[in-house]
């Protein structure tokens, strides 16, 4: 397979959209998770609303992948 | 269905007389969620029945056998002869018995421990030949034991600087060189100054010297006496412990069975704790399940031959209800989800069956592998079978790896191949090249559930507090997608409407959102989009599983081409990614899954909190 520089840009590109997002979303859980955790170890029950709160950055990341994919699209 | 079981709101009144027969048969019913009494002004809480102290005294008892004797308790048919003289008699013989063994093996393992760090002590000395009787206050003589740095020969040098008259054991020890060092009194203070230097630390035997007066001879042979002793006592430590090991064996049914048996009287005996209680009768406050009120109420009356008064009215608005879930068999299982969460409030619908309904299937749609949902569901059958126990939960992992598979044939996917040997699987849709149609398949699936999420919130709220406010807290979000959509297909010229069409209809839902919610609405206006967008890890992590189940076969494939011992490798490589895969999978379509249900669908509806519904009487499983 050959692809010139510009192919390689592309990918590089959508790469660091997900790469960088997920980094993102992984801190703002680990912060999030750690005082989930707490929580529950003070009260079992929270566990769904501990992991509830654990998750939202996630969204970051989907943020991240439509990114990616639009950079894929748009450079065809 | 999408209710809680129907509640109703039970005060039960009566003298004190008929006090424990009521609690008796209420104990018998198991329907009653008991309220508890706060002290007030009216009337104080109620005090245990009388048997509770003694009951208590021999429930502690039983327990402390119980962690004394290590017993596991696990449901066993022992037949208890109940009443409590019976247990009580039993319980002492066997609490003496015990107790002769234990205090024996305390004894025996003090000995044991005593003997054990003099034995230490005396390795120390063993190869330094001074009788231990030597080790005692002299007039004229000085002596030292301890670790110091130095070198024997240097050591040896700077002591004869000093005088001659010094006796010196040296010997290497673990911790560094050990010394004992007999000198005359008179060069004493010479000899710790030099000894200082050379960072002596000294040795106090302790036990040694509590016990230099029973000790004659060598140390070595004092050790040998020593370790003989030992010896016999770890064999008499073993025997002890064999026979307490077997008492607990003998006992562990009788144990169990009168654990659980004073444990449910105890719950009797002190129930009227949570009663409200005067001088002379007694007001038991609760709910009962609508369905079983009249039997209960029979019931009650035939014990106490019509002697309660029984109050019923159906709940009111500000009423703190007891939820019961109230599902078809199928969905049951899914009642796990809303008790890890919250319980749904009396006025709410219960989601339980939109879980069953929508859960298997975001969970097949990612992990979508005809060997990977076959692997899973044995899986999880067998562990049904080992843990039965867990037995919900597992129903609902073997139903979503049911769906897996049929989401495997949709996509023709087995193992991460679309072919076997040259037969191509037909498929629906092909996960890895069709990757954008299947994007767009999710969010439209995005689009409904999270649309059902309103629907079922427009009538949590209709329910509540009317249309008016239904319209504006709900329906308001459904305008906004509408508006929204209508813009961008005017915009992509899908449709030949002027754009203000959609404009107008996002403006109309802004404005009613921040009727109804304020500014906290407004600022959550995106979040319907990021809600939706958000049902793209239906493909994403799907997409993630299929790409390492094809990267795992084409590595694996190219080690069988070379043949040899390489094909051993692709074999393991395959076994044990896939194995991996398939753990990563199920952890990423179930915690996955059951996020879109919390974040996504409930967000929209579901407000929760509600006490769960614990029928006295009834044991937890």
């Amino acid at each position: 397979m050959v692809a010139d520089i510009s192919t390689g840009l592309i990918a590089l590109g959508s790469g660091l959209a997900i790469g960088l997002s997920a980094i993102a979303a992984a801190i703002a859980e680990k912060e999030i998770g750690v005082a989930a955790i707490g929580a529950m170890a003070e009260k079992e029950e929270l566990f769904g609303k501990g992991l509830v709160l654990t998750v939202i950055p996630e969204t970051i990341v989907i943020f991240g992948l439509v990114v990616a994919i639009l950079i894929l699209n748009l450079a065809g | 269905m999408l209710r809680p079981h129907d509640m109703c709101s039970v005060i039960v009144t009566g003298p004190k007389n008929v006090q424990e027969s009521v609690i008796k048969e209420l104990h018998n019913l198991q329907v009653l969620h008991i309220v508890d009494h706060s002290k007030n002004d009216l009337a104080d809480i109620g005090t245990p029945l009388e048997s509770a102290n003694k009951l208590s005294e021999i429930l502690v008892k039983v327990r402390a056998l119980i962690s004394a004797l290590n017993i596991k308790t696990e449901d066993n048919e022992f037949e208890l002869k109940k009443g409590l003289t019976n247990i009580g008699s039993n319980l002492k013989r066997l609490n003496d018995e015990v107790n002769i063994y234990q205090d024996e093996l305390k004894k025996i393992q003090q000995i044991h421990a005593k003997n054990d760090s003099l034995i230490q002590e005396l390795n120390l000395l063993k190869e330094i030949d001074v009788p231990l009787e030597c080790f005692t206050a002299y007039k004229s003589l000085s002596y030292v034991k301890g670790y110091v740095k130095t070198e024997e020969n240097a050591l040896r040098g700077q002591l004869s600087k000093i005088t001659d008259r010094f006796m010196l054991f040296y010997k290497i020890e673990k911790k560094g060189p050990f010394i004992v060092l007999f000198v005359d009194v008179k060069y004493k203070e010479q000899v710790n100054n030099l000894l200082q230097r050379s960072d002596f630390s000294p040795v106090n035997f302790a036990n040694l010297n509590d016990h230099l007066s029973d000790l004659k001879g060598s140390a070595s042979s004092n050790l040998r006496k020593l370790e003989e002793a030992n010896n016999n006592l770890k064999k008499k430590i073993d025997y002890n412990k064999k026979r307490l090991e077997l008492i607990g064996k003998e006992s562990q049914g009788f144990l169990t069975a009168a654990d659980s048996f004073l444990s449910e009287q105890l719950e009797k005996a002190e129930a009227p704790l949570k009663f409200a209680s005067t001088p002379s009768s007694f007001l038991i406050k609760g709910w009962v399940p609508t369905e079983e009120l009249h039997k209960s109420i029979e019931r009650l009356n035939k014990v106490t031959k019509n002697k309660v008064f029984v109050h019923f009215e159906p709940p009111k608005k500000q009423d703190k209800v007891p939820i019961k879930l109230d599902n078809a068999k199928i969905a049951k299982p899914f009642e796990f989800f809303i008790n890890l969460y919250s319980m749904p409030n009396y006025r709410e619908i219960d989601p339980t069956f939109f879980i069953f309904l929508t859960f298997p299937i975001f969970f097949g749609i990612m992990l979508g592998d005809i060997g990977y949902g076959l692997v899973s569901l044995l899986s999880f059958w067998l562990l049904k079978k080992k843990l039965p126990k867990f037995g919900n939960f597992f129903n609902i992992l073997m139903l979503a790896s049911f769906v897996s598979i049929l989401f495997g044939f949709l996509y023709g996917e087995i193992f991460g191949f679309e072919e076997i040997g040259h037969y191509h699987l037909w498929h629906l849709l092909s996960r890895s090249h069709d990757m954008f149609t299947l994007m767009y398949i999710v969010l439209g699936i995005g689009v409904i559930h999270v649309n059902i999420g309103l629907i079922i919130g427009f009538i949590n709220i209709y329910n509540d507090h009317g249309l008016k406010m239904a319209i504006y807290e709900k329906a308001s979000w459904i305008i906004l997608e509408i508006g929204v959509a209508l813009l961008a297909l005017s915009f992509l010229n899908k449709i030949f409407i002027h754009p203000v069409i959609g404009a107008g209809f996002m403006a109309i839902a802004v404005i009613m959102i921040y009727k109804a919610e304020g500014v906290k609405g407004l600022m959550e206006l995106p979040s319907i989009f990021t809600n939706i967008l958000s049902y793209i890890r239906l493909m994403a992590i799907g997409l993630s599983s299929v790409t390492l189940a094809v990267i795992i076969n084409e590595s694996a494939e190219q080690l069988f081409h070379n043949g040899g011992f390489l094909v051993l490798v692709g074999v393991l490589i395959i076994v044990l990614g896939h194995i991996l895969n398939i753990i990563l999978g199920l952890f990423g379509s179930f915690l996955h899954s059951l996020r879109l249900h919390y974040v996504e669908f409930f967000s929209k509806f579901f407000h929760g909190g509600a006490e769960k519904y614990e029928p006295f009487g009834l044991k937890e499983e």
